[in-house]
């Protein structure tokens, strides 16, 4: 139990939960179910997004192509949605696929990142505009609609199982799958091994590129499924939707507490940072603060939480020295 | 072999790049086209030496061009308000310099990294500049203004004099000066630097003052030439910024960079994207090549950097 109010996650916890109650208080509206549903799914692209972006940014790296990849995994899966016919698998297509593509850019990325050894934030640039320019050139901006998916998908795109979207129960996955990758396997000790220090990593027998290569690969599958959060959520593809997400995610990674330097963060830091995004949000929109004040108070609430959390990292780091002096 | 530094390689690449263009695009070397991308260059030139510079400490500023963005809407503002020029270019400068200060003390004073704050600082300028606007564009600046970005002296337009003289004022600080020798200090090694007797707290600042600063100037020569500020003037230059410093040798990882290097690779840009567009060449692909030539130029870079290491391993051994 001690361990629980020790640990890192407890100080964003306990801001969302003050948050929370300040606006429930504030308005009845807040806390029923129907909202709290409606954050999660609003934010589960980012959600999504962001359990990935934890992977890349505990190794010490960061990829600012995910929004980039995002759009050109629905523009392709929803241009060939366009041609299947209806039937259920359709939907099963339509995952393959969009996993597929996202899967793909993500590996292009960790080889440029692991093989050639570019920094990542410059490598995923380039890749960012050539994807950007590739989705603009292709589509020439068009926006499809639900008009152009097969009905199969539609039905499953507003599939209910106990009343819940399927889009908390896709959050709930990645999370849960993201959480054991992360503590019981041999590649997720890796990534934690690589961003403390990678010297000593590979030192210790790690290998650094196949690590490398997974944690953007993973990055580009999450990409992949965000696509199609993306059009369960929108029931269309607009090849312009997610321009400049990618900070948004980032933020969210970093408010829950991982270390942009590397070596340190958690699932379940950066679903809160997630959810007190949404919540902020929400929040705002509820109690009719202005839309141009939105982003003022956003930024602030950044700056604040990563001083911060440095602030309460350091002072803990001159804990840990006065202790063993003292030993 | 004849030895060629990055910058050299970067400057050969330019003449090449533009004599193909002259070549193949019609109308390249026609004195309109070349006024037009002397007129454009500076925006994105004056950005990158301030990025570069923020680049070298190991930092980046994500909030530079909404800094820009900030000085401009307030100078435009004070304008539209009828304050005379100079007292308008003033405050807007004075607005960039307190951004810089906000990025410097989150960045040298608390020591979070600069990533973090640039980007929360970038979403909270966006959301003043919004605040103050509206969303709307401000305009209706007294004539005599529009004569700065607008002006030329001889064939050369006013605002590529300023940036050339920023680019030499830059390379003197960053090579002559104390403070410019200790950026490039401060980006090998932070740790070092301090324990060598180095205010890293103060050269960060300065910094951030100087991306800050550089900003502003920016943001002066883009309302003048748009003669309107709007809350993203200039936002679509923030990744060409990294971009035109890492191309131009600068190391992400800090340290290493010149100002030539900048330069060219900002001329690089613009020729590439002036001459393709001559072409007939959408937007679009002009954006993907940039993305293809910034990544090429890495693996060059690597590719090249392990051959000379694999030879200095061999006569070593040898």
């Amino acid at each position: 139990m001690k361990s629980v109010f020790k640990s890192k996650e407890i100080g964003i916890l306990s801001v969302l939960l003050f948050l929370c109650i300040i606006l429930s208080v504030n308005n009845p509206v807040f806390l029923t179910a129907d909202n709290i549903q409606d954050i999660f799914k609003a934010n589960a692209i980012l959600a999504i997004l962001a359990m990935g972006m934890t992977l890349v940014i505990i190794t010490g790296g960061i990829d600012v192509s995910v929004a980039a990849i995002t759009s050109a995994a629905t523009v392709i899966t929803g241009h060939l949605m366009k041609v299947l016919p209806d039937s259920p698998l359709s939907v099963a297509a339509a995952f393959a696929i969009a996993i597929l593509s996202g899967l793909l850019l993500g590996l292009i990325n960790g080889t440029l990142i692991a093989k050639t050894k570019i920094p990542p934030i410059v490598a995923t640039l380039g890749t960012m505009s050539i994807i950007n320019g590739s989705v603009l050139y292709f589509t020439n901006g068009v926006y499809l609609n639900s008009s152009n998916f097969p009905k199969a998908f539609i039905r499953f795109a507003d599939f209910k199982i106990a009343g819940i979207s399927i889009l908390i129960y896709l959050i709930a996955l990645v999370t849960l799958i993201t959480w054991y990758v992360m503590k019981y396997t041999m590649i997720g000790r890796s990534v934690f091994a690589i961003g403390g220090n990678p010297v000593s990593a590979v030192r210790a027998g790690i290998h650094l590129e196949r690590t490398q290569l997974f944690v953007y690969g993973y990055m580009g599958f999450l990409a992949g499924i965000a696509a199609l959060a993306q059009m369960v959520y929108t029931k269309s593809v607009d090849p312009n939707g997610m321009l400049g997400f990618e900070l948004t995610v980032i933020s969210a990674v970093v408010i829950g507490g991982a270390n942009i330097l590397g070596g340190n963060g958690s699932v379940w830091g950066t679903l809160i940072g997630v959810v007190l995004l949404g919540v902020m949000q929400n929040g705002l929109i509820l109690s009719h603060v202005d839309t141009y004040w939105q982003k003022v108070i956003v930024g602030a609430v950044i700056l604040t939480a990563v001083s911060y959390d440095f602030l309460r990292r350091k002072r803990m780091e001159s804990k840990l020295l006065k202790v063993e002096v003292e030993a | 072999m004849l030895k060629l530094s990055k910058e050299a390689m970067l400057g050969l690449v330019l003449i090449a790049l533009f004599l193909l263009m002259s070549i193949i695009a019609p109308g390249f070397l026609d004195s309109y086209n070349l006024s037009n991308m002397m007129f454009q260059l500076p925006e994105l030139g004056i950005l990158a030496l301030g990025m570069m510079v923020v680049i070298l400490t190991a930092g980046i500023d994500l909030s530079i061009t909404y800094t820009a963005s900030f000085s401009g809407v307030i100078a435009a503002l004070c304008m539209s308000h009828h304050y005379p020029i100079a007292v308008a270019i003033g405050i807007g400068i004075a607005v960039a310099l307190l951004c810089g200060l906000l990025n410097g003390f989150f960045i040298a004073i608390i020591g979070v990294s600069p990533i973090l704050v640039t980007l929360g600082s970038m979403v909270l300028f966006e959301g003043v500049i919004l605040t103050i606007t509206k969303g709307n564009a401000i305009s209706g600046f007294p004539d005599a203004f529009g004569q700065i970005g607008n002006m030329s002296i001889g064939p050369i337009p006013l605002p590529v004099i300023v940036f050339l003289v920023l680019a030499v004022i830059t390379a003197t600080l960053l090579n002559r000066t104390i403070w410019g020798r200790s950026v490039y200090k401060v980006g090998i090694n932070p740790v070092a630097a301090r324990f060598s007797g180095l205010h890293v707290k103060r050269v960060l600042l300065g910094v951030y003052l100087f991306s800050a600063f550089m900003a502003s100037i920016a943001a002066i020569i883009m309302i003048s030439r748009y003669n309107s500020a709007k809350v993203d003037l200039g936002s679509s230059y923030l990744l060409l910024t990294v971009s035109a410093a890492v191309l131009g040798g600068t190391e992400i990882s800090g340290g290493y960079g010149k100002v030539k290097g900048t330069v060219y690779a900002v001329a690089i840009f613009q020729v590439l994207s002036n001459g393709l567009n001559l072409l007939g060449i959408p937007r679009t692909v002009v954006d993907i090549l940039m993305g293809v030539i910034l990544i090429a130029v890495l693996t060059l870079n690597y590719v090249s950097a392990k051959m000379s290491a694999r030879k200095s391993l061999k006569v070593s051994a040898g």
